[in-house]
């Protein structure tokens, strides 16, 4: 088996068992023979592994959501660790902000999307529960970022005033409306593929891997703009 | 034509009843009826009672529902501060469990029963019992333990929990108290006259678990949750996560004896995996019905009670009625279906 693979399955079998420790020792011995690169690891190994599960578990219903939000914490941790040692200016798809909507103290959801983007090579700045659309626009400001990530999960904050639909409305009355992509995401979306619309927002995911998808999509659309 | 409480009677004893009982979640919706905040419309047991009434009498579904929100159980065991919102339902705001310690510390004695959070849903039940007790049955509900400590540790803290090496004893120990609380409160609901207890399961849901998961680490608590009580008058309720994947081991083994699946479970198998072992109760997306219009909100209706009504055992039911749907929405979702459910 060629070692990419023999890495990956390994890594994959660590980090399903949600055993941390196990999964470093065996980056860090990757790391150690030389046999792979830190940013061989971070294509090739955490982010598809990542992905995989997140298939295994919503395709599959082979994995629980506890051990995709185990799994989805070791594999953000193992980038953050293997990106200290690359270019990061390379290895960086552009930053994220991600929170949930005001008057919403719900974050388990968010954590996961936030650590899967993370593990696939975005800077995720995770500005907590409750946030207001103010603050959501100002960390975007200040960090230079293109995309806002808002989650609820109840239907009052998906689409009231103070949760993505004002974030919208702010990004519009400072001019960056063009600028700044903004995403929903959380359970009462998953009942309605069509509510994303009522926010305004730019789009929406039902999962993690599919957020990846959608950031992706957007980050693309913004580079032509 | 039949009393509501006829209806669910006929169902129960295994009947035909005149047409298929109409379950409308209804909660915050009786604020605005009763021309309230949604804080001073929970700060008083009547409030609710008369919230329920009128909106009976509005639309015209078949059950009262003598609860108030989930965080209450929260605040029945300490919690401090729930959070209000304007236009949706009550939320935990204070967190009872911050460590394992906490755990430890944790007390399930009757005490539980002096809280205003039960004395007050009391009055509701109370009020309910006298005024429509009659006609119609009162409905209440619990969190089941194995979903409880989402409540009283927050959901990430608790996912973390269950992944900590060691910490397996505090995780029993947890499940253990939830349990007894669910005992006790049960008993408490039954003692004081409600007909049905929906018992709320939503991290047993396959939201969060595999079927085999469910069979080996859900299933033991759900059976000791009832142990005081029995199942009679409860219903399992998804809780807002799918529950066909669970359903062949809860039928075989739980005892309960209705089912309330999930709007994206499947009716016609949720009913062929039942089979005249107990009722089913299917809800709309009722997410949807913020949008929908009267010809999709009719097509809707029909759908699901066309899926389900055939043999009887079938109850038409919503999840958690988002506060923001139109009243006109409600009506005639309720019409239709009391239409479309004449056997
Ligand atoms: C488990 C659960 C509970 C549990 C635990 C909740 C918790 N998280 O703490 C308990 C029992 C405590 C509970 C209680 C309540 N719940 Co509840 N609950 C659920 C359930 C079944 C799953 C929610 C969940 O945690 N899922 C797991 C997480 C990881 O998934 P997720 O949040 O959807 O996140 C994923 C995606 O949505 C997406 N995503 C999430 N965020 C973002 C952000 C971005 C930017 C992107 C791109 C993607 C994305 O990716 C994530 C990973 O895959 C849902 C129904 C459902 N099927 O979703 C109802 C649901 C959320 N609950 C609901 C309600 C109403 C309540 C209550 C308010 C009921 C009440 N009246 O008291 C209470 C509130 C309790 C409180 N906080 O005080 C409603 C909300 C809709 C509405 N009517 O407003 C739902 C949708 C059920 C329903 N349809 O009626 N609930």
């Amino acid at each position: 088996m060629d070692t990419k693979a023999d890495y990956y399955n390994r890594y994959f079998a660590a980090m399903y068992d949600t055993d941390r420790d196990a999964a470093m020792g065996i980056i860090q011995s990757a790391l150690d023979d030389g046999s792979l690169t830190a940013e061989e690891l971070l294509i090739d190994v955490i982010s598809p592994s990542i992905l995989k599960l997140e298939h295994d578990m919503v395709q599959e219903k082979k994995a629980t959501l506890a051990q995709h939000y185990i799994c989805s914490k070791i594999s953000s941790e193992m980038t953050d660790w293997l990106l200290e040692q690359v270019d990061r200016k390379i290895m960086n798809k552009g930053v994220v902000i991600l929170g949930t909507a005001f008057g919403d103290f719900h974050g388990l959801g968010k954590k996961i999307v936030g650590c899967v983007l993370n593990s696939n090579l975005y800077r995720v700045i995770d500005i907590g529960v409750n946030v207001s659309p103010e603050t959501f626009v100002d960390t975007a400001v200040k960090n230079n970022a293109r995309i806002i990530g808002v989650s609820s999960m109840m239907i009052h904050t998906a689409i009231g005033e103070e949760g993505a639909r004002g974030v919208c409305s702010e990004l519009e009355r400072r001019g960056l409306r063009d600028k700044i992509k903004v995403i929903v995401g959380g359970a009462p979306f998953r009942f309605d593929d069509q509510l994303y619309k009522q926010t305004g927002a730019d789009g929406w995911s039902p999962d993690a891997i599919e957020a990846v998808k959608v950031v992706d999509r957007l980050m693309k659309e913004k580079a032509n703009v | 034509m039949s009393s509501a409480r006829q209806r669910f009677g006929d169902l129960m004893s295994g009947q035909l009843p005149d047409r298929v009982p109409v379950v409308c979640n209804l909660l915050e919706q009786g604020a605005k009826e009763m021309g309230m905040s949604i804080k001073d419309y929970y700060s008083k047991g009547e409030n609710v009672a008369y919230g329920q009434i009128r909106l009976i009498e509005k639309y015209g579904h078949d059950v009262a529902w003598a609860f108030h929100y989930t965080a209450s159980d929260a605040e029945m065991l300490g919690s401090k501060k729930s959070i209000f919102p304007d236009d949706g339902p009550p939320n935990v705001g204070h967190l009872i469990i911050k460590s394992i310690e906490d755990i430890h510390k944790l007390k399930i004695d009757s005490r539980i029963f002096n809280t205003k959070s039960h004395q007050e849903l009391l009055k509701t039940i109370d009020i309910l019992k006298t005024e429509l007790g009659k006609e119609y049955p009162i409905l209440s509900a619990v969190v089941g333990s194995y979903s409880m400590p989402a409540i009283l540790m927050g959901i990430e803290k608790w996912m973390e929990l269950l992944f900590t090496p060691q910490a397996g004893e505090a995780v029993n120990l947890l499940y253990e108290k939830c349990s007894q609380f669910v005992n006790l409160r049960c008993q408490a609901l039954l003692e004081a006259g409600v007909d049905m207890i929906i018992y709320n399961n939503p991290l047993a849901s396959a939201a969060f678990i595999t079927a085999d998961e469910f069979k080996k680490k859900a299933l033991p608590w759900i059976h000791k949750d009832v142990q005081t009580t029995g199942t009679a008058g409860m219903v399992y309720f998804n809780g807002g996560g799918e529950i066909n994947p669970m359903l062949p081991a809860l039928v075989e083994h739980s005892g309960f004896g209705a089912f309330y699946i999930n709007p994206m479970d499947d009716i016609r198998e949720a009913k062929q995996i039942v089979n005249g072992k107990g009722l089913v109760a299917a809800p709309i997306n009722d997410i949807k019905l913020l949008r929908f219009n009267e010809e999709e909100v009719k097509n809707e209706v029909e759908r699901i009670i066309s899926e389900g009504k055939e043999g009887g055992g079938f109850i038409f039911g919503t999840l958690v009625m988002p506060y923001g749907i139109p009243e006109h929405t409600i009506r005639s979702m309720i019409n239709v279906a009391k239409q479309a459910g004449q056997y």
